[in-house]
């Protein structure tokens, strides 16, 4: 049985191989270890990573892990590059991504009434980047395909899990729209007759 | 050919909409319909005069606020003396989902820009653990001199050839030629049967065979010869048409 330096070490050869989110399920079996434990060690080290400082950071996606820069460093980073050019979504995109993350599973008919505009096209795009995939079938009429957001979403959102997305009362506070008190003050006094 | 063109960077009527609600300061929960129906309708206007084609679902929205602005003519008081609802509240029920999901989408559009800030790394090349390596990793050396060494000597021995007896070009037959010679033998069958193989020279190789195709083909449109062939692969009997040949 290898010591659990053994192992924390291996497990960050693999994370330095594997690039992508490494599961925990996968390291853990080639250790020979439990997945709660390999699950402990990835989180011990993230721990130290963070602690010390590094440059080199570890995150959690959907019980996965991977290796990333500290983000502090971005600006660094960037000044050693040539300008890249930054692949930003449309806002569209963005509406249909909103949608579609916190109302999953939901289908295209109540996409396009929120939106109140056809979001086929939009809704294609963000299949093909991988971020919103097929969840299955609605058993309304016709059997719409229920749309919702993958773990290509979760890391390029840098989100841990899907409850990490900016909570939904914050932005109600946001919105300074102020819902009159009682029914009295909605009552129309006057006729709306125009000017 | 088909493009997009954004204009006023309108997503959809109810962005406009939103967009003139708080343009005008409007309380969303207590929209003045007519005023905004005008604006709305002077928008839409606007967008037609630029020659932009106005979605259906533009007009759409435009229709459902002149309507609204119709009920908004009517007392809504009903017999009972209870009041009916305020024929704006689905209207508004729909804004604020949208005004929502809009606000939503800048939510997470600033947690994608600070996503961006953190780097990964590609995936190692694990081809050489996973799939299968290039065929030229599993032969080892001495198949590899060996195969090198038969191409030389291959090489070679053609280059010798070469040098004795000098390039010898084949005779290319035409189809012209190939025509004629399929017209002497199906005159000489007189009116039986016969294969597309019967055509074919002794040792002809590819090119024969697509030279006496081609020249069947030919002549089949000219009208001389008819072919039958039942199934794939199987044997194309040819039949030559006498008549045709002599009215020419």
């Amino acid at each position: 049985m290898p010591s659990k330096k053994t192992i924390k070490s291996a497990f960050e050869s693999m994370l330095f191989v594997w690039g992508e989110p490494l599961d925990v399920k996968i390291a853990a079996s080639a250790m020979n270890v439990e997945k709660t434990e390999a699950a402990g060690y990835f989180k011990e080290l993230q721990q130290e990573y963070d602690e010390q400082g590094r440059g080199i950071r570890i995150r959690e996606i959907n019980g996965k892990y991977q290796f990333v820069t500290a983000e502090d460093n971005f600006d660094y980073i960037r000044s050693i590059c040539t300008p890249v050019h930054e692949r930003r979504l449309t806002q569209a995109a963005l509406e249909v991504l909103a949608i579609v993350a916190y109302k999953q599973p939901v289908t295209k008919g109540e996409i396009d009434s929120i939106r109140g505009v056809k979001s086929e096209r939009v809704l294609e795009g963000l299949t093909k980047k991988g971020l919103v995939e097929d969840k299955g079938r609605s058993d309304q009429i016709g059997r719409p395909i229920l749309y919702g957001t993958t773990d290509v979403f979760l890391t390029h959102f840098d989100l841990k899990t899907l409850k990490e997305l900016p909570a939904i009362e914050d932005i109600e506070d946001a919105l300074q729209y102020t819902e009159p008190q009682s029914a009295a003050d909605l009552r129309q006094t006057s006729l709306d007759l125009g000017q | 050919m088909s493009y997009k063109i954004k204009l006023n960077i309108f997503e959809g009527p109810f962005d406009l909409l939103v967009y003139l609600i708080e343009n005008a300061e409007m309380n969303i929960y207590d929209i003045r319909v007519s005023e905004i129906t005008e604006q709305y309708l002077k928008q839409i206007e606007r967008m037609k005069e630029h020659d932009v084609v106005v979605g259906a679902e533009f007009l759409i929205l435009a229709a459902t606020l002149i309507e609204l602005k119709s009920r908004m003519l009517l007392p809504r008081i009903k017999v009972d003396g209870t009041e009916e609802e305020d024929p704006r509240t689905e209207l508004t029920q729909k804004l604020l989902e949208y005004t929502r999901f809009k606000r939503l989408a800048a939510a997470i559009e600033e947690q994608m820009d600070y996503a961006a800030m953190k780097l990964t790394k590609p995936q190692e090349d694990l081809q050489p653990f996973t799939g299968e390596p290039d065929e030229y990793l599993k032969m080892d050396i001495d198949q590899f001199i060996a195969a090198f060494k038969a191409f030389i000597y291959r090489r070679q021995k053609n280059e010798e050839m070469v040098a004795i007896r000098g390039s010898i070009e084949r005779e290319k037959m035409t189809v012209a030629a190939k025509k004629g010679a399929i017209r002497r033998l199906l005159r000489k069958a007189k009116g039986k049967i016969l294969h597309f193989r019967d055509f074919l020279l002794p040792n002809g190789g590819r090119y024969d065979k697509v030279v006496t195709f081609v020249s069947l083909l030919e002549m089949i449109k000219q009208g001389f010869a008819s072919v039958k062939q039942d199934g794939n692969f199987q044997d194309i009997e040819i039949r030559y048409k006498e008549s045709e040949e002599s009215a020419q």
